[in-house]
């Protein structure tokens, strides 16, 4: 049983740079577990590379950053067990079956009862009817469902989204908010979003990088609206396009 | 070893739907041995090309080689798939293992084809005096340095871009010793006579030194190579 830490995220002066330019200077904040946090910026402010370093998908040049206690360099094996991603990307095999896809990943995180889990997770996310059609064959909307589904498949702690939203339709960005709100009161979320009225809509905690830099982070309850827009369109103008 | 399987078996299921590897490769290393095969229809009578026919093979082959070495991490940039792979608590050097023993399976399939195809076109003439064993004994083992270091290099290459040609500038170098021992133990399969056994073993020897030395390498520099 994965132990349950207050802190989902503590992030320490974390710096990672691609040759001379930083894209991220210095970043630390905290994040509670159970928030919903928001991570808004212009073009290069460097919100994907944060989320890279934060799943151990880049390593940082110098500071710390922890998740659910686990540090993202020395416990990166361990840490992948706690959390998951759905990108804009889905993440998915297209020559591969929604089923096999998902038992794919269900073996590669070690999922006990796979058969199952993948099963009811294909009923949550409404696609057990296309559970044997290739992915190729899938709607944009479809794939973003199927990625949800291969998030959680091993239950993590800390859910990062990164522009979730990119390229669906109305229709499917609800039936997308249902399948978060169904689980938002068990996990930690991390959103990178462009779109600040959703952002903002869904997130207990919101941050605004510009230039790899903190320039806002607050609770949400703790911000006006339109305060926090107004900072950010004057970020708009740090940032670097 | 269950996340070993996992992605091996991925691959296999991947291959058998699309066929697009094995198909490329298998039809691009006949079509190359037929224009080497035109290149030498006028060269004579007095020319045997038995004694060349090895080289060939091995051009043939690792032209091929790198054909179906691209593709194979193609997929996994598909759609960020190679991320979600490596989102998953897998050491990186058992991505390494599976994605190479796939690359070498696909590599043998295409041996099977070629031998029999080789065979036709390049030792028909005269008698043939050699031990027809040493040539697929001398391509698995030249196939598993090819598989080893040609997955370790795709994966290096995936994110650049020109990834063939990064590729072929890559592996062509370091594939050169390896190259060198090939064709001296594959010829000695082909063309026999006087000192051909110790020829194939010491072949044989610089082949499996290679594959050792290299493999443990890739092994050792996968997870900094993914991470880069």
């Amino acid at each position: 049983m994965p132990e349950v830490c207050d802190t989902a995220l503590e992030v320490r002066d974390l710096t990672r740079t691609f040759g001379v330019r930083r894209a991220l200077d210095r970043v630390s904040f905290d994040l509670p577990r159970g928030a919903f946090l928001s991570i808004f910026g212009p073009n290069g402010a460097g919100k994907t590379t944060m989320v890279k370093v934060l799943t151990t998908l880049t390593s940082p040049s110098s500071g710390s950053a922890k998740v659910c206690g686990l540090d993202v360099v020395q416990d990166a094996v361990e840490l992948r067990e706690r959390i998951g991603l759905i990108s804009h990307n889905p993440l998915l095999y297209p020559d591969l079956s929604a089923e096999e896809n998902l038992l794919f990943f269900a073996e590669m995180y070690g999922v006990d009862d796979s058969t199952d889990r993948v099963r009811e997770l294909l009923v949550s996310v409404e696609l057990d009817h296309r559970r044997l059609d290739l992915v190729r064959t899938f709607s944009r909307g479809m794939l973003q469902r199927l990625s949800i589904a291969r998030a959680l498949l091993h239950r993590p702690d800390v859910l990062f989204l990164d522009e979730p939203y990119s390229g669906l339709d109305p229709h499917a960005m609800d039936i997308f908010d249902s399948l978060i709100a169904q689980i938002r009161e068990d996990h930690t979320f991390v959103m990178i979003s462009h779109d600040l009225d959703k952002g903002l809509e869904l997130c207990s905690h919101a941050l605004i990088l510009a230039r790899g830099r903190v320039v806002l982070a607050a609770e949400r309850a703790a911000v006006d609206s339109e305060q926090f827009k107004h900072t950010y369109r004057a970020t708009v103008g740090l940032g670097v396009a | 070893m269950r996340q070993f399987k996992a992605i091996l078996r991925k691959d296999i299921v991947m291959e058998l739907r699309t066929k697009e590897m094995v198909t490329s490769m298998g039809i691009y290393a006949m079509l190359t041995l037929v224009i080497y095969q035109v290149a030498l229809s006028q060269s004579g009578a007095a020319f045997d090309p038995r004694r060349i026919a090895a080289g060939l093979l091995w051009l043939a082959f690792v032209f091929t080689s790198m054909l179906g070495l691209n593709r194979s991490f193609v997929h996994e940039k598909d759609q960020g798939c190679l991320e979600a792979l490596l989102l998953s608590p897998v050491d990186r050097p058992v991505i390494f293992l599976a994605k190479a023993i796939g690359n070498l399976l696909f590599l043998v399939i295409v041996e099977i084809i070629m031998i029999p195809f080789f065979s036709f076109l390049f030792l028909q003439q005269g008698s043939y005096q050699g031990e027809f064993w040493m040539i697929p004994l001398s391509l698995l083992g030249g196939s598993i340095g090819i598989a080893g270091v040609g997955t370790m290099l795709a994966t290096m290459s995936v994110n650049t871009k020109g990834k063939d040609f990064v590729l072929a500038v890559l592996f062509i170098p370091l594939m050169y010793p390896l190259l060198l021992a090939c064709v001296s133990a594959t010829t000695a399969g082909v063309l026999g006579g006087d000192g051909h056994i110790q020829q194939f073993w010491t072949g044989m020897a610089a082949i499996g030194a290679y594959d050792a030395i290299m493999i443990a390498a890739a092994w050792a520099l996968y997870e900094f190579i993914l991470g880069a």
